[in-house]
């Protein structure tokens, strides 16, 4: 060591005399910006990180978009193309125009460039790789010292969660970086709890987003949340009915879709014009269901001239247990029915079975939804009830409380409709009480304490080798792993970590760093609500004392 | 038609030497290739290479002469197709194994003649040398000035943690 040391020494010597012969200058320097880029260009990542910290001109240098973007494309884009089902023969059939078309705009990540000014690839690569690799930092926001009852109803969209409680109305955090209540609005009348809440993610107006909520009185309210004031405005109102809970709500403005309790579907048109005069929406169709069974969720699309509203549910039958349908009912802008049709994903001589009992809301069952109850017992031995069901088409992931998930695929041409076989995901060591699919097969999956979160690539379903293979390995998810970043919040982001890295083995859990000494047997339950985007996983999570959390993964 | 093969070129090196060399080994540079279908009568005016020195240019025709019987380089292989292997053939290796300023050198001459192939090896020689090194090891090799306070640096390591091997 001595001998290095001296060694060492003797270069800086030898490096310092250097420096004032000329013939020692640093050549490297001497190529264009444009030359040393194409130096750059053959450097893994690891190392062009190491060249930032070379001087200033080579932070910029080893920064340049062009070099990360190629790193971005390298490693998640093109990949993904030998993922995506149908995508080589694109154009080979009318039918799949669309979705092929939709397939190319994931390829081009076409999100990241028309979001306007430049993309920082760097980053963007970043966040990715993090992803893939499950770490994160967690951050706590409290939301409520008492438990609501019934509870919180959370949904997110672009970078900011929205919560719907009796006590405290309809609220707005950002997810961002400061993570502070962006609006909140209480609910006027007469104190009917909501019971479902949708955000609109389809339109494009970035100041306003929509949000819809539904009551248990059967009655729904209509918000505006404005960016630029951070505040909530209420559109309208709808009177109770005597169709019962509303279970369900999708929107897609100016449209809205109701599901209530009784099975009823309902679909609105709402007067897009100025917000000052709200007058009330014009009801386009109703439709009556008797073979839809909580948990279920509706969602709405808007085509060309016609607006589709899916519902997704689960069923039961005989022998096969718990499995999956989803009912399509395509309408016209004016409200008239063009197509309704319906396809589960069982085979054809299996029956559902028909139920004594009324189904009951999700959102009013309280948390138990993991636990079979007497009428689903016989049936838990192939497929348990869904404790929770995600739709995004073409993807429709149900959680069970039996460790496993189950992928669907849906395909919905002009002439069918139609429910691929389920594929049992594994990797879950508890069960899985909640999960949530994003736009591009990402998905994210929570046990029922909370302790485990998953990260899963489900892009394409597994109708190819490789992802059979992936499949057959379990190398589909990824666990996160929340990791401290110095300087913030020492005690919330520790105690997330407690949260995620005891978790296999205890069956205590202390949610918060602050009480973990005072009250380490208290239980953290999670109620089953998940969500994601492109920077965080959210995470409702609720210690026994009632008290509510938003559990928020950062991957930046 | 005399055989392309047989006829020579004179080259002109900033220091104003000339070289007489094969014109199909000449061509390999997309400069001389330009100029002398510009100049329509080849081997009798001289073309003047402006920013080469007669020893770099010598060089470059070295490794011209060794490699006259590539395939022509294909025109858009250049972004996307681009292998980002570092590997380097044998005797393009041994070629490389001279002192920085010149290695700089042919970079710049490549540069200059837009002899694409060549600019790819000197340029992942280049990066073969920065592969595998600490930052300190970097600057060191290659004289960079270190312009950030040690505070500054140690603020980019935080950052670039993430993306390191581990």
């Amino acid at each position: 060591m001595v001998k290095r040391g001296a060694e060492e020494a003797g270069l800086d010597a030898d490096h310092e005399a250097k420096r004032v012969r000329p013939s020692s200058r640093d050549h490297l320097s001497r190529l264009s910006d444009e030359l040393v880029l194409r130096v750059l260009s053959y450097l893994p990542v690891s190392q062009l990180v190491l060249c930032q910290r070379l001087s200033r001109k080579y932070r910029v240098l080893a920064g340049d978009g062009q070099l990360w973007k190629q790193h971005y494309y390298d490693r998640f884009v093109r990949p993904r193309a030998s993922r995506l089902p149908g995508l080589k023969d694109v154009g080979s059939s009318q039918k799949s125009l669309h979705f092929a078309s939709k397939a190319s705009k994931w390829l081009d990540e076409e999100h990241l460039i028309k979001r306007g000014g430049r993309t920082n690839w760097k980053r963007q690569y970043k966040l990715r790789h993090n992803w893939t690799s499950g770490s994160c930092a967690v951050n706590e926001i409290q939301v409520a010292e008492q438990a609501p009852v019934p509870p919180v109803i959370v949904q997110m969209h672009d970078g900011v969660i929205y919560m719907a409680d009796q006590a405290d109305g309809l609220r707005a955090w950002s997810a961002k970086s400061d993570r502070k209540m962006l609006a909140q609005k209480g609910f006027a009348h007469d104190g009917s709890p909501p019971t479902s809440l949708a955000v609109d993610s389809i339109s494009s107006d970035e100041k306003i987003s929509r949000v819809v909520v539904g009551f248990e009185n059967g009655s729904f309210g209509i918000y505006s949340l404005d960016h630029a004031h951070s505040a909530f405005s209420h559109c309208y109102s709808h009177e109770p009915s005597s169709n019962g809970v509303v279970s369900s709500v999708a929107v897609a403005w100016p449209y809205v879709v109701t599901m209530t309790a009784t099975q009823l579907l309902s679909l609105y048109k709402c007067n897009s014009a100025a917000s000052s005069a709200p007058s009330p929406p014009r009801l386009l169709h109703s439709l009556k269901s008797h073979t839809v069974w909580p948990p279920l969720t509706t969602s709405l699309r808007l085509t060309g001239n016609s607006v589709v509203v899916s519902v997704a549910y689960a069923i039961p039958t005989y022998l096969s247990g718990w499995t999956v349908g989803v009912q399509e009912v395509k309408l016209s802008r004016t409200g008239d029915l063009i197509d309704s049709r319906i396809s589960s994903a069982i085979d054809q001589h299996y029956r559902p079975l028909a139920f004594a009992s009324q189904p009951m809301t999700t959102h009013l069952t309280p948390a138990s939804g993991g636990l079979a109850t007497s009428t689903t017992l016989e049936l838990r031995h192939i497929h348990t009830k869904p404790t929770s069901l995600s739709y995004p088409h073409p993807y429709l992931l149900v959680s069970h409380p039996d460790n496993t998930l189950t992928l669907y695929l849906v395909s919905s041409t002009t002439d069918s409709l139609s429910i691929s076989a389920g594929s049992r995901l594994w990797g879950h060591t508890s069960s899985v009480s909640g999960a949530h699919v994003g736009g591009r097969g990402k998905a994210v999956s929570v046990s029922k304490r909370g302790d485990e979160l998953r990260v899963w690539e489900l892009e394409g379903g597994f109708s190819s080798l490789a992802a059979r293979k992936r499949l057959a390995v379990g190398d589909l998810s990824v666990r996160l792993q929340p990791e401290t970043k110095p300087g913030s919040e020492l005690d919330t982001a520790q105690a997330g970590l407690d949260l995620v890295n005891r978790g296999s083995d205890n069956t205590t859990l202390s949610g918060l760093a602050r009480v973990d000494d005072a009250d380490s047997d208290e239980l953290t339950l999670t109620r089953g609500w998940i969500g994601f985007d492109e920077e965080n996983v959210v995470v409702l999570k609720e210690q026994s004392q009632g008290r509510q959390a938003l559990v928020v993964y950062d991957f930046t | 038609m005399s055989s392309e093969g047989e006829q020579t070129v004179k080259l002109v090196s900033s220091d104003n030497v000339e070289i007489v060399t094969e014109r199909k080994v000449a061509e390999r540079s997309m400069l001389i290739k330009n100029m002398i279908e510009d100049l329509g009568a080849p081997g009798e005016e001289p073309i003047p290479i402006m920013n080469v020195s007669e020893n770099v240019l010598k060089k470059v025709l070295e490794w011209c002469a060794q490699h006259k019987n590539d395939p022509a380089p294909t025109q858009d292989d250049d972004a996307d197709s681009r292998k980002k292997t570092t590997d380097i053939e044998e005797w393009d290796q041994k070629f490389m194994q001279v002192d920085q300023e010149m290695l700089f050198e042919i970079i710049l001459a490549a540069n200059y003649m837009d002899i694409k192939a060549l600019l790819d090896v000197g340029c992942k020689t280049v990066a073969n040398m920065i592969k595998g090194k600490s930052p300190e090891e970097i600057r060191k090799t290659f004289n960079i000035q270190n312009d950030f306070t040690p505070e500054e640096e140690d603020q980019i390591r935080r950052e670039n943690e993430w993306a390191e091997d581990r």
